[in-house]
């Protein structure tokens, strides 16, 4: 997870995303927001909401001219971002936090119309990181301490479950200790590891806090016992059937392929299109195919008899011209033409491998890989951000709070980190949830657990 | 997962001098307020200082690429037969002729193996593979629409049945309702195209046509060839030309598939009229119209400047209605040129030039066509620096198939080298075909006539060492050669008087099926009779010798040959000069069963072969097998046995018997 919003933020900088990255290192920095925000999340993945990130942004943007107004921000942001996750009676300063987003928008955009390539991101990142080093160590600790105790009682007053309060409590502890005197660079990198560790830490320990979860939800119920084990059942068959698919592939070769399976969406979707825009511009990412033409040019220079006069009928075509020929549809002229070609220029094969690559053009044989992304046919066209982002798959059919809210954010947490389910199946086992919820809505409104 | 941590660390760690400086800069600037000017500054001064770091272009690879590197790395093995044959040696074909039969055998075997899994597929209903592999699959091939609609249309034009197609598209219109435009085109592209016939079933029979057309230089196939073309001549109101009248707006595709179908089939006059009806509705013509119509011109005029003048018309109405041309534009000019007499020299290269002007760059196709006029009729040698200059243009480029043509360039490259016999373009036109996948654009049966001119070319020219480096390496790989082939290697060994080889060729004929050619077997036992050797090449040709003998005889069941006095002499002699006596005895029992009769010479050779070995019994039945042959040269070898010979009275008597019966029968 968190390797990806590094690495959108080195190279991703067109994407609106960018601009709350780039925060996300800031707030590091601060590791109380960052902090507060895991406890908040419950060891979700889905980051932060945008807006209150952004804000965060403006507050740093504008840190170093006013130290005390910073320190407020940052206390600012401890009660929206809780509000927007946890608790309705912060709402209205969500709206408060959005109307500031609204002013910051149009600074927003400009900066992303500038930033337009990854150096200068970089520039930007460790602009907003500089100055938090030498100002913040105070204002941090106390907005940290704050939000900490924040967060502890909401907690308590949300979940009544005494188990998963220790959890949540302990977790962040480690993490929550300032490291005041520390470069800024240092403090990010050592950010980041402990980042890692914990992430790490969490899906092995998810098992449990899953069970927790829905034992938690189940107790809602009248019969809690039967509900507990039906939605375990469903999990456990989601566990199998991770365990089967992961076990299609070869056991290790698995584990090291999922990793990568991530990863390569990733360059798919930010890399290429930065890439373009800086090879377009420079030109030297191209070798040019100048082919036939260029090398009759310079015979035709050289030699008397190729040279002197021509017909004198055409002029040289433009580019608009032979764009227009380009558009129609093949028809069966074209494809008897193709056929004609390939028949005329069809050999036997001259060795075994040859004829291999004769049988897989044909379709015979399994495609020889040429990169990680082999077998990956039937999720060729999902992006990385389908199979992380579950949460928006919460926002209908589920309660927005409560201990059902609560294990199914559990639920999209390990589904994010599943690599061996299609995003099709992580849907539809989101929405095999939705309907057993729905199922038992009566019930649950009998236990004063609210579905809206 | 560290290692993001580090990369952005080392980022910083990189930049951090940078920011320091321009820190108090941007201090300054952000009490004034903050602007996204100052940050493009600062932005534009890290891209200079981080300029060293390019982040490649994300290559993509074809699929088959690791496979095509590795093919890349396996050369071509010159003592062994190719590939396709190596699965089954027994079968492995020896000549041209068993190539073509073992090549559509396996395709007629593929094919009726195809046609039988389409047209049974309830059999073929279990799907084994995992993942699924849809080629192996049956195909459907019947209709399964049968309701009178648009989707039933559609399905017969995508099977490629013409006239299901055609008594759709009729009912639909009788039952009132209108066709799409874009199936209407479909519909008149797949009526022209097949000339209102159903094509000839699927891949099978297509394959064979190909091979049938390879045939095209042999017998029979002529009368293949002249029934393909009655098959598909395009006929007065076919379906083709009733649809078209029909529809009630014609556009240019409609035209367009009308007018190709007409050149396609020959039906060149109607095409031009069907343009001018097209222009008269103040259309524009595509550029295959005109492709169709130039490649028609020399059809529709007899005399050679009115041929070039349509040509030059249709080009000028192309650059009037904005038409750009492409390559098959221009390739149809030059092959129309072919056609066009004396004009064809000059305009082909101003054609040429032409294409270069607007930069599309001609196929082998195109300088197939330049070649040919050329080196047409008489003044074949004054044009030879057009070929030079062609192959230098040509020379190292790797080219991909363009024109259907273009497979003929390498061929006709190599006759006019052998009709010029200039050997250093043909070593260039080889050295061409080496580069890169040029081999693919040379064909079978261009193949093997490609190598047998090149070869004869070598053995013409080259000296007989070189000669035999290229034997090595083309035969039996690439090349079999036929007789001719086989004589003009003799003929050079001959020249350079490297005779000695001749046994190792002889393996070659034999290996390669061409023993049962009486006249090269002759000519190479003439060959190693006519002169005498060192002892050494005597033993090798003695044992060739026997081996030839074998095959005459009939060992290897095939139909053996017939004995010629010449070659039966030939043999006895060979064995004679490598002191084989016995089985040049042998020989000499043969002319007996086989109704020869031996040279004088040859018995005369003998006799002093047996008066070397000092065997006297030999050479008394020598003498009274020439009596028995009633040769007249009888008396005088019992006259020389008698003087020469060591013999006993009873031989003696033998002898001056038969000395005397010669000389009474004179």
């Amino acid at each position: 997870m968190h390797r990806f919003l590094l690495r959108t933020l080195n190279f991703a900088v067109n994407h609106p995303v960018s601009v709350y990255e780039s925060c996300v290192s800031i707030s590091k920095c601060e590791k109380a927001a960052a902090s507060a925000f895991r406890v908040a999340n419950g060891g979700g993945v889905k980051a932060l909401s945008t807006s209150s990130y952004r804000h965060c942004e403006k507050k740093d943007d504008v840190t170093p001219a006013h130290q005390e107004e910073k320190t407020n921000a940052v206390e600012d942001v401890v009660p929206t971002e809780t509000a927007t996750l946890l608790t309705p009676k912060a709402e209205g300063e969500i709206t408060l936090v959005k109307k500031e987003e609204h002013n910051e928008e149009p600074v927003v955009l400009k900066t992303d119309g500038v930033d337009m390539e990854q150096q200068q991101a970089d520039v930007r990142v460790e602009e907003v990181v500089e100055p938090p080093k030498q100002v913040k160590s105070p204002a941090a600790n106390s907005g940290k301490q704050s939000l900490l105790d924040l967060l502890g009682a909401m907690k308590v007053e949300v979940t009544n479950k005494s188990k998963l309060k220790s959890k949540k409590t302990m977790s962040p502890r480690p993490e929550s200790i300032p490291k005041p005197n520390l470069a800024a660079m240092e403090s990010t990198i050592s950010m980041f590891q402990q980042a890692t560790g914990e992430a790490a830490s969490q899906s092995e320990a998810l098992d449990s806090t899953l069970v927790a979860a829905a034992s938690a939800a189940a107790s809602t119920l009248p019969n809690s016992s039967q509900a507990e084990s039906e939605l375990l059942r469903q999990l456990r068959k989601n566990d199998s059937v991770t365990e089967a698919q992961k076990k299609g592939d070869t056991n290790n070769l698995g584990v090291i392929i999922a990793d990568m399976k991530v990863g390569k969406r990733y360059n798919r979707q930010t890399a290429k299109p930065a890439n373009q825009i800086w090879f377009d511009d420079d030109g030297k990412g191209y070798t040019l195919e100048r082919g036939i033409t260029a090398e009759l040019d310079g015979v035709r220079r050289r030699r008397p008899m190729f040279s002197g006069k021509r017909l004198n009928v055409f002029s040289p075509a433009t580019a608009a011209d032979s764009v227009e020929t380009t558009v129609a549809r093949p028809t069966l002229w074209d494809m008897d033409f193709a056929n004609q070609l390939s028949l005329s220029t069809s050999q036997f094969p001259r060795n075994g491998l040859e004829e291999m690559i004769q049988w897989s053009k044909e379709g015979k044989l399994w495609r020889y890989p040429i990169n990680n992304e082999a077998g990956l046919e039937e999720e060729v066209g999902v992006s990385f951000h389908e199979h992380i982002y579950l949460d928006r798959h919460l926002e209908e059919g589920f309660p927005s709070q409560g201990p059902v809210r609560h294990f199914m954010e559990l639920v999209v947490a390990g589904l994010s980190r599943n690599p061996y389910l299609t995003v099709q199946q992580k849907r539809e086992h989101i929405s095999w949830f939705r309907d057993y919820f729905h199922q038992k809505e009566e019930v649950l409104k009998e236990a004063d657990v609210y579905l809206r | 997962m560290a290692t993001p941590g580090r990369h952005v660390g080392h980022y910083i760690q990189r930049n951090s001098r940078f920011l320091l400086n321009n820190l108090d800069q941007l201090w300054v600037n952000r009490t004034f307020g903050w602007t996204s000017a100052l940050r493009q500054h600062a932005a534009e001064t890290i891209t200079e200082s981080t300029d060293t770091i390019v982040i490649p272009r994300k290559k993509t690879w074809s699929k088959e690429a690791v496979l095509e590197a590795l093919a890349a790395t396996v050369s071509r093995d010159p003592t062994a037969y190719s590939y396709q044959f190596q699965d089954d040696p027994y079968l492995t074909p020896r000549t041209a002729p068993e190539l073509r039969l073992y090549t559509l055998a396996q395709e007629s075997g593929r094919s009726a193996a195809k046609y039988f899994v389409n047209s049974n597929p309830k059999f073929f209903t279990k799907d084994f593979a995992e993942p699924h592999i849809p080629c192996l699959m049956p195909e459907t091939v019947s209709l399964r629409l049968e309701e009178v609609s648009e989707e039933a249309l559609k399905e017969r034009i995508n099977l490629r049945k013409v006239k299901a197609a055609v008594d759709m598209y009729d009912q639909i219109l009788q039952a009132g309702v209108s066709v799409s435009m874009e199936t209407t085109h479909d519909l008149l592209d797949l009526i022209c195209l097949y000339c209102d016939k159903d094509p000839v079933e699927d891949e099978g029979p297509e394959t064979e046509d190909v091979e049938g057309a390879e045939d095209a230089k042999r017998n029979k196939a002529g009368a293949r060839r002249a029934s393909n073309i009655l098959k598909s001549i395009w006929r007065e109101n076919n379906n083709a030309e009733r649809l078209f009248n029909l529809l009630p707006e014609r556009d240019t595709q409609c035209y367009s598939a009308l007018i190709r179908g007409m050149v396609k089939h020959g039906a060149y006059t109607k095409a031009f009229s069907a343009y001018t009806d097209m222009l008269n509705n103040r259309l524009t013509a595509d550029v295959h119209i005109f492709n169709a119509l130039i490649s028609a011109a020399p059809e529709v005029r007899d005399k050679y400047n009115e041929r070039w003048d349509v040509i030059i018309e249709l080009l000028n109405q192309m650059s009037q209605q904005k038409v750009q041309p492409n390559l098959l534009t221009f390739n149809s000019v030059l092959k129309a040129l072919r056609r066009c007499g004396f004009l064809a020299k000059t305009q082909s290269i101003h054609t040429l030039n032409e294409m270069k002007a607007l930069g599309i760059a001609p196929s082998l196709a195109s300088f197939d066509h330049i070649l040919a006029v050329f080196f047409k009729g008489a003044s074949r040698q004054a044009n030879s620096d057009i070929f030079q200059e062609v192959m230098s243009e040509l020379a190292g480029t790797s080219f991909t198939c363009r024109d259907p043509d273009d497979t003929h360039f390498f061929s006709n490259a190599m006759r006019i080298c052998v009709e010029i016999k200039d050997l250093e373009l043909a070593y260039k036109v080889q050295s061409l075909l080496e580069v890169g996948e040029n081999w693919r654009l040379l064909r079978d049966p261009y193949r093997s006539y490609f190598y047998g001119s090149f070869f004869s070319l070598l053995c013409m020219m080259e000296h007989v060492d070189v000669v035999m480096k290229w034997y090595r390496q083309l035969v039996p790989s690439v090349y079999y050669p036929n007789t001719q082939g086989f004589r003009d290697l003799m003929q050079a060994l001959d020249t350079d008087s490297r005779l000695d080889l001749l046994p190792v060729i002889w393996k070659d004929i034999r290996s390669l099926g061409h023993d049962n050619k009486s006249d090269l077997v002759e000519e190479l036992l003439n060959l190693m009779a006519r002169d005498t050797h060192s002892p050494e090449v005597q033993e090798s040709y003695a044992a060739c010798a026997l081996d030839v003998k074998s095959v005459f005889a009939g060992d290897r069941g095939n139909k053996s040959l017939e004995w010629s006095p010449s070659s039966l002499s030939n043999i006895t002699s060979l064995l004679l000069r490598a002191n084989k006596t016995q089985q040049a005895w042998e020989m000499l029992q043969l002319f007996k069963s086989k109704n020869r009769v031996p040279a004088t010479g040859l018995l005369e050779e003998f006799l002093s072969a047996c008066h070397s070995e000092g065997s006297t019994n030999r050479a008394v039945a020598l003498v009274q097998l020439s009596a028995a042959f009633c040769l007249s040269a009888t008396p005088t070898l019992a006259k020389r046995t008698l003087s020469e010979f060591d013999l006993t009275e009873e031989q003696r008597a033998i002898l001056l018997d038969l000395e005397s019966a010669g000389e009474s029968l004179e």
